[in-house]
């Protein structure tokens, strides 16, 4: 495929100058394929950033440039290519939508298929909802609500015009632009994302919730969300993630900063279930994602991850305990059927003292797939009194998938206490009989053997996602017992 | 009701039962007692629709059907249940969920439309009181950490809520102490009615003081030695089962 | 030492001795570890563990033996237990003070004359993908050949000591081929005993066969000078119904890396591995072991326990792989943790890879202190903490030291334990 150049970027320039910047006479406004400084620099432009945002892009792709795509994980798959991936690229027609109704049908159905219609949504009245539909967002509500409670959750877009001093204080603190592979092009590359930020002592009042979808084939995404409580506060924050069936595979390289200041607490959750592949496993989403929080002294974080799709997935939310008392949790749930590959896990950072960490590690196997966790505990040296305490539990169905464990813990200090227990399974077929016999089809057993075994994970999710989380799970393990 | 005709079953390439005949009546209760190892266990396997068990020969037939060639599940709708000898453990499902879930399942069979939960749970508080069940183990995980005792009585409670037209109990005497056995014992006797049967196995006469059989079968080597009325039981009782093994 | 200093050693020895049967395996193993050059952090493997401080010494790789020195090992030999021994000082066999037989012999003795058993088992089962084994290859010319008949039980255990004696820093290598017969059943002990003032580093590789039914328990007592380091690679290969035990007590040296490799290839196989280590000063002990599950219905069970104190740094990698024909396995592993100061430190990674569905495995890892309620309790029992230590420590190691089947080896290291840990149990192991 042709790159863009420096050189088309000029002819372009001077060919077509207009507000919006190139190629809005195409149906998809969206940049051709490639990568490089002028890409950077359009793309800020075209989101028509302030100058210390665009130099912190070109700053991230330069490190970008120096790096070598990352092979440690448990994972093969054939590596993209970047130069074939297209860095901007906003729907097809900009929808003003005066209610949600109005969105994509296709989307809607995707919805509906799991049960969560946008209709039903905006019934479900204590969830406001900031879709990001591709790269650009198309709907935002009950800003106001949230507003009163100076509460500013909106597409970080918007963010770094409306309140740059925010995003400038806290964008890449705890991810870096240098962190890795993947978090460095997307600090380059970033199009869009969530940004939220909850005031001193204010309790957020509702779910802040963000529908993630891949629309236009052959797009990479590259979503960046930054939360911030502010001291003594709370929020709940839910994610969820939809795809359409696509042959090729596609990229996906997010980056979440989660930021507890003193005495706050964030809740996050997650609902993955982007496209996994066909059966033979080909085509399927990439999902290389960075996530990270930093707690500050007494405050809390906590991941809960459900997972069911992804051709391959690599992501190990994180947590760092900075402050003296601080909680990190995470609770996590990844199903692999087929083809898929699942890489992911968590690192606990303990750096204060009296920190305490829980790790709740769910994995469940099926078909050719492979499903491994990767776990880090590291207790350091002036930690005090940190406590840990990780699970992981791997079901098995089917005897040509694999589950795998791979924790690392490092302890430097005597006064911790650290935990850690891995059991390997499969379905009993004595307890498919017993539910047999008790007229419940092996289908059925599954979904409830399987629900059974990621109890302690669905228990810590905000109820409707809960509903939404189980009937995921079945349908990713539909036909995975003959 | 049930006819099981001239079935034989084997287990490994290893033919276990022999051509087994046995006729129940609606509202009859028979037992099946025999020494270890004679097929008793095979049998209610066999019933039931274990694929563990195969079965080169014979039919089961209940209420005119042939259950030979449904799967477990659909015996299950139709009306067979096991009390197991041993019940398995499912962690992280709740007893009153694995109900919830086996009674609406075994509706949706017999086109049955959804109990409404408020009916549901009345059902589940009458029947877990007939059984002197705690609630509190109703919320926990089915049969995880019970004892044996509380595992044979949550299966009897399953029974109740399933109302079957054809319950067979496995060894349900076994590991349950005499006061246990007594209200397992009544739970059954409370549920029998003239539309439905038990089948009682057992290896001890003692689970036949509590719940009466109208007929008493002897098993060896995978066949019926002896048939009689519930005074069989008493004399094997004293004279063990060499005089019928020759 | 640097790549370069083992280039020219390598060359020495070729020349030094002349060609017998393992000479071109040594060059082909020399090229292999060449394009490899010592193992550095940058192998995963290798992760916590940097052989850079032990390397900076100018080791000599040939070394002689004095008077002098054979007369203290003579001296310490005789208050020695009843074993078969085979006795090496500096890399150098000692007849005269060995038991050889026809089955317990030595490598020096069987590589002129072409041996179908070298042929068939040498390098077999070793990590050839670890360096430091191509290295040990390289050299490969001392150590114990072992070959036990079918249907014998062994009156006495059979013990390798590797003594070093030298005045400048010095490089050794062993090596070890043991094969146990069917239905046989033999105790193994081998130990590394530094007797000089100058730095010793040994390099071991040992590859034990233990054909079916047989059982063998091989332990490893690291209790040497503070001045000794050792790189050990120890691979296990087990056929049907056999019992393999490995004992990996770790008191002494500097630095200590033992890689422990299991491989089971017959049905019904049991592997257990068992390790103490008991650390402090500034003492560094890496334990990285690995189950191969490669048929049906196998066992394994592993228990690796540590006590640090001071400066110590313990590392415990444990992995266990289930392939997809190995249905039925149960794999059990255990690491346990006491970490007694805030200088020590532990590094943990338990691994399990698991292919196949119908298996049971488990492995569990914990890091922490003794419980002081447990102490208060027991004082207020009466029992002074001191004591309670003591018995908590004891009640912590004895999970391993009850393992071992040779009663006066047991006693010997719950003596070494009772003077490291500076307790005093007045219980009879």
């Amino acid at each position: 495929m042709k790159k863009y150049t420096e050189e088309d970027l000029k002819e372009d320039l001077v060919n077509q100058e207009y507000e919006y910047g190139f190629y809005s006479d195409i149906e998809a406004d969206k940049f051709p394929n490639g990568i490089d400084e002028s890409v950077v620099i359009a793309l800020s432009k075209k989101k028509n950033e302030p100058q210390w945002m665009t130099d912190w892009r070109l700053e991230a792709f330069r490190i970008w440039k120096s790096m070598e795509e990352p092979d440690w994980a448990n994972v093969n798959y054939e590596k993209p290519d970047f130069q074939a991936i297209s860095y901007y690229s906003a729907p097809k027609s900009k929808p003003k939508l005066n209610s949600l109704d109005e969105a994509d049908p296709e989307l809607l159905k995707t919805f509906e298929k799991l049960g969560i219609s946008l209709a039903e949504q905006k019934r479900l009245a204590n969830v406001a909802i900031d879709i990001v539909m591709d790269s650009v967002s198309v709907a935002t509500t009950f800003k106001k609500t949230l507003a009163e409670k100076g509460i500013i959750f909106c597409p970080i877009s918007e963010a770094i015009q409306e309140h740059p001093e925010l995003v400038k204080k806290y964008l890449g603190t705890i991810v870096p632009q240098t962190d890795n592979f993947y978090a460095a092009l997307n600090s380059a590359v970033f199009t869009d994302g969530s940004f939220c930020y909850i005031p001193k002592g204010v309790r957020c009042p509702m779910e802040l919730s963000t529908y993630f979808r891949i629309n236009e084939g052959g797009t990479g995404q590259f979503e960046r969300t930054l939360v911030i409580a502010d001291e003594g506060s709370y929020v709940s924050y839910l994610e969820g993630c939809t795809a359409p069936a696509r042959d090729e595979n596609q990229l996906h390289a997010a980056v979440v900063e989660l930021i507890a200041l003193d005495d706050a607490e964030i809740k996050y959750s997650t609902v993955q279930n982007w496209y996994p592949g066909d059966e033979n496993g080909s085509g399927g989403v990439y999902n290389f994602v960075t996530k990270r929080g930093i707690c500050h002294t007494n405050s809390k974080i906590s991941w809960t991850q459900v997972e069911t799709g992804s051709a391959v997935t690599w992501k190990y939310p994180s947590c760092v305990l900075k402050g003296d008392n601080s909680v990190g949790e995470f609770y996590s749930i990844a199903v692999t059927n087929n083809h898929q590959q699942a890489d992911t896990g968590t690192k606990m950072l303990h750096i204060g003292n009296n920190t305490r960490s829980t790790i709740i590690s769910k994995g469940v196997s099926a078909g050719k797939s492979q499903n491994s966790y990767r776990g880090l505990v590291k207790i350091n040296k002036n930690a005090k009194n940190a406590r840990n305490f990780s699970q992981c539990d791997s079901l098995l169905m089917g005897d040509l998938c694999g589950a795998h464990t791979f924790p690392y813990i490092e302890a430097s200090n005597s006064s911790a206490q650290i935990e850690h227990e891995a059991t390997t399974s499969k379905i009993g077929e004595d307890q498919l009989f017993y539910c047999n016999q008790r007229g419940i089809d092996t289908e059925r057993a599954i979904a409830l053997i399987v629900n059974g075994f990621s109890k302690e994970v669905l228990n810590k999710l905000p109820m409707e996602f809960a509903v939404e989380a189980r009937k995921l799970l079945e349908i990713s393990l539909e036909g995975s017992v003959g | 009701m049930l006819q099981i005709k001239n079935i034989h079953a084997s287990v490994n390439n290893k033919e276990i039962l022999k051509g087994i005949n046995l006729a129940i009546k609606a509202g009859e209760v028979h037992a099946i007692m025999g020494p270890n190892g004679a097929g008793k266990s095979t049998l209610s396997s066999v019933v039931a629709g274990n694929e563990n068990f195969e079965v080169s020969q014979g039919n089961i037939v209940l209420d005119g059907e042939e259950l030979t060639e449904l799967s477990a599940d659909q015996r299950a709708h139709k009306g067979v249940f096991v009390s197991f000898q041993y019940p398995v453990e499912i962690p992280g499902v709740s007893t009153t969920n694995f109900i919830k879930t086996a009674v609406s399942e075994k509706r949706k069979a017999l086109g049955l439309p959804e109990l409404a939960a408020k009916d549901f749970l009345k059902m589940l508080r009458e029947k877990a009181a007939l059984l002197q069940m705690d609630q509190k183990f109703l919320s926990r995980s089915l049969n995880e950490g019970f004892s044996g005792g509380e595992k044979k009585r949550n299966e009897i409670f399953q029974m109740a809520m399933l109302e079957p037209k054809l319950a067979i109990l496995d060894e349900t005497d076994s590991g349950l102490d005499i006061d246990a056995l007594k209200v397992v014992a009544n739970g059954v006797n409370a549920l029998k009615s003239k539309d439905n049967a038990v089948l009682v196995i057992t290896h001890y006469q003692r689970l036949l003081d509590y719940i009466v059989p109208d007929f008493v079968h002897v098993l060896h080597d995978g066949k019926i030695i002896k048939s009689g009325g519930k005074e069989l039981a008493l004399e094997l009782e004293e004279k063990g089962y060499d005089w019928l093994i020759k | 030492m640097d790549n370069n200093d083992i280039k020219i050693a390598f060359d020495a020895f070729i020349k030094q001795h002349a060609p017998d049967v393992l000479t071109a395996k040594r060059k082909e193993a020399f090229e292999t570890f060449t394009t490899k050059g010592f193992p550095t952090k940058k192998i995963e493997n290798w992760k916590y563990t940097s052989l850079k401080a032990v390397l900076k010494p100018n080791y000599a790789t040939v070394n002689t033996v004095s008077d002098n020195t054979l007369e203290q090992v003579e001296a310490l030999l005789a208050a020695k237990s009843e074993t078969y021994k085979l006795v090496f000082v500096n890399g150098v066999f000692q007849e005269q003070l060995s038991d050889i037989t026809e089955e317990i012999n030595v490598f020096s003795n069987v590589l002129k004359a072409s041996n179908t058993e070298i042929n068939q088992y040498f390098d077999t089962i070793s990590d050839s993908s670890e360096a430091m084994v191509n290295l040990n290859t390289a050299f490969a010319s001392s150590g114990a050949f072992i070959t036990l008949a079918n249907n014998k039980i062994l009156a006495k255990p059979i013990e390798l000591l590797f003594f070093a004696k030298a005045e400048t820093p010095v490089f050794l290598q062993a090596r070890n081929l043991i094969r146990v017969g069917e239905n046989t059943h033999a105790n193994i002990i081998e130990k590394h005993i530094n007797l000089g003032e100058a730095i010793v580093l040994t390099n071991a590789v040992t590859e034990l066969f233990a054909a079916a039914s047989s059982h063998v328990q091989y332990t490893k007592l690291q209790n040497d000078s503070l001045l000794s380091n050792l790189v050990d690679n120890t691979s296990v290969s087990q056929q049907k119904d056999s019992i393999v035990t490995v004992n990996t007590f770790s008191f002494g040296g500097k630095f200590t890396r033992n890689n422990l490799t299991f491989h089971q290839y017959g049905s019904h196989c049991d592997s257990v591995l068992n390790g103490l280590s008991i650390l402090d000063g500034k003492q560094f002990v890496d334990n990285h072991t690995l189950v191969n599950h490669n048929v049906p219905d196998c066992e394994s069970h592993e228990l690796y326990n540590a006590i640090y104190d001071e400066k110590s740094t313990g590392v415990f990698n444990g992995k266990v792989i289930v392939k997809q024909a190995a249905q039925k396995t149960n794999a059990y592993q255990q690491n346990k943790n006491i970490l007694l100061s805030d200088t020590s430190n532990v590094y943990a990674k338990p691994q399990l890879e698991i292919f196949a569905d119908d298996v049971k495995c488990s492995h569990g890892c914990t890091i922490g202190q003794l419980d002081d309620k447990v102490l208060f309790y027991m004082k207020q029992r009466g029992i002074p903490k001191a004591k309670a230590k003591a018995l908590l420590f004891y009640a912590f190691a004895n999970e391993n030291v009850k393992a071992v089947k040779i009663p006066a080896l047991r006693n010997e290291i719950t003596h070494i334990i009772a003077s490291k840990l500076d307790v005093t149990f007045d219980l009879e192991v």
